[in-house]
């Protein structure tokens, strides 16, 4: 064909072509929307404990997630993916499958990072509270679970929407371990079809839609659980 | 990998830490520059500059930088322009950490009040003047802890220049584990030299920081 010129390109795409793509292009997004709840899903479950042991660990807990947190977000998420995905393979002789893997590495990420956002939450809370609930004879975990992290949840939600679009966009690395996601759907329709400018940017727009919907549905269960007159406190995280 | 392996890998990991040193020296400048450009634009361009610059901020940080740096470097041929990966990896990483940026700018330049340029223009300087003796170096020291967090990410970010067949550090980590089957050695290593980087330049940017504060 030649080199077109960039008029003519434009009219040459191969619009049946794009069209069969679309359903590929769906399944891909649920893939990566399934990465998506799996790895904030993780970091969320691990990130709440690792917050609190940030604030009120003993001198080695601390010690020990302040090494986590420095290994999880000092290397490049790219790094992690790999030594996750070929790094667990030779560590323990069993292959976990690619989208497991990605799980686990974007994961712990999230953690170290929601980790984090939960330890300012939690320091947000006075700590006339925490007194005054012992001096009411709770223990202490129980301030933590009744007390404190109900309010810290509600200071973090926004750092955690954010939290959000930033391993939406971090999952566009799993094609490098073999996962078909959205991104590795996208390359197969550059192939295939040749249009590889068009297949780009169309998912470029399925990633910019889910980034911006995903905010949305954010800032609804934040107006939700809002308490009045707490409104205007929040952690950030700043990407 | 013993002896003269090793000293091999080492000479290859170094190889490959002086592109994405490179890579970092070049973008995070521009990318900052950029940032402040945008910045401004969104708080005091016209109307239509203003549009173009959210749009511009809004899209770069709703697309992974993966896509950007694939629509850069083997979309556009498609349209007659080309790119060396190393300029496509420079061109996608600075309009990428330029949106994240302006952000800071902005919401900096919106904690300024109104009525210090108004002060300024009521001494008979131009907005022009007032923006950049009065606004501007209020602003760069409060977004600085906001942009310095950008350029860390910038250098964790960097490892997605392999991705456009660039040699980078990432990537010469890549063809050492792939020759020697040595996967959790080689990428540990290759993390514990971005973490390094990344700790010396969180330090630099508190030193800056301090160095730059205004005594109270």
């Amino acid at each position: 064909m030649g080199r077109t010129h960039p008029a003519s390109a434009v009219l040459l795409i191969d619009q049946k072509m794009i069209w069969n793509a679309v359903p590929g292009l769906l399944d891909g997004a649920g893939v990566t929307l399934g990465l998506v709840v799996g790895s904030v899903g993780v970091g969320m479950l691990l990130g709440a404990p690792i917050g609190v042991g940030h604030v009120y660990g003993s001198r080695a807990v601390r010690t020990g997630l302040w090494l986590f947190d420095r290994v999880f977000r000092g290397f490049p998420a790219i790094v992690l993916l790999f030594l996750a995905f070929f790094g667990a393979g030779q560590l323990l002789s069993v292959r976990i499958s690619p989208f497991l893997a990605v799980i686990l590495a974007l994961g712990l990420r999230s953690a170290a990072y929601q980790g984090q956002i939960f330890r300012g939450a939690l320091e947000m809370v006075e700590r006339g509270q925490l007194e005054a609930a012992r001096a009411l004879g709770l223990s202490l975990p129980g301030t933590v679970r009744c007390v404190l992290l109900p309010q810290a949840a509600r200071f973090a939600l926004p750092a955690l929407s954010n939290e959000y679009s930033v391993v939406l966009k971090d999952t566009a690395l799993a094609f490098t371990v073999g996962v078909v996601d959205l991104m590795s759907r996208a390359k197969f329709l550059a192939m295939r079809s040749r249009e590889v400018l068009v297949a780009y940017l169309l998912v470029a727009g399925v990633y910019f839609v889910l980034t911006y919907a995903g905010i949305a549905l954010f800032r609804i269960v934040e107006r939700a659980i809002a308490v009045p007159g707490l409104g205007s406190r929040r952690v950030r995280r700043s990407r | 990998m013993i002896g003269a392996d090793l000293l091999e890998a080492v000479q290859k990991l170094y190889d490959g830490l002086l592109v994405t040193l490179r890579l970092i020296a070049v973008s995070a400048p521009a990318g900052l520059a950029l940032g402040v450009l945008v910045g401004l634009t969104e708080t005091y361009g016209g109307r239509l500059l203003r549009g173009l610059a959210i749009g511009y901020q809004i899209t770069f940080r709703g697309v992974p930088l993966v896509v950007q740096l694939f629509i850069l470097y083997y979309g556009l041929p498609r349209l007659g322009i080309t790119m060396s990966p190393f300029a496509a990896a420079i061109v996608g990483f600075t309009l990428c950490s330029g949106a994240y940026h302006a952000e800071y700018v902005r919401s900096a330049v919106l904690s300024v009040p109104d009525g210090q340029t108004e002060a300024g223009r009521a001494v008979g300087m131009t907005l022009g003047q007032a923006v950049r003796h009065i606004v501007l170096p209020q602003v760069l020291r409060r977004a600085l802890p906001g942009c310095g967090n950008e350029i860390v990410y910038l250098i964790k970010y960097s490892s997605l220049a392999y991705l456009v067949t660039l040699v980078d550090l990432t990537g010469q980590g890549r063809l050492l584990a792939y020759a020697s089957f040595r996967f959790l050695e080689t990428f540990f290593v290759v993390g514990l030299i971005y973490l390094t980087l990344v700790a010396l330049a969180s330090s630099l940017l508190r030193a800056v920081e301090r160095r730059l504060r205004i005594p109270t």
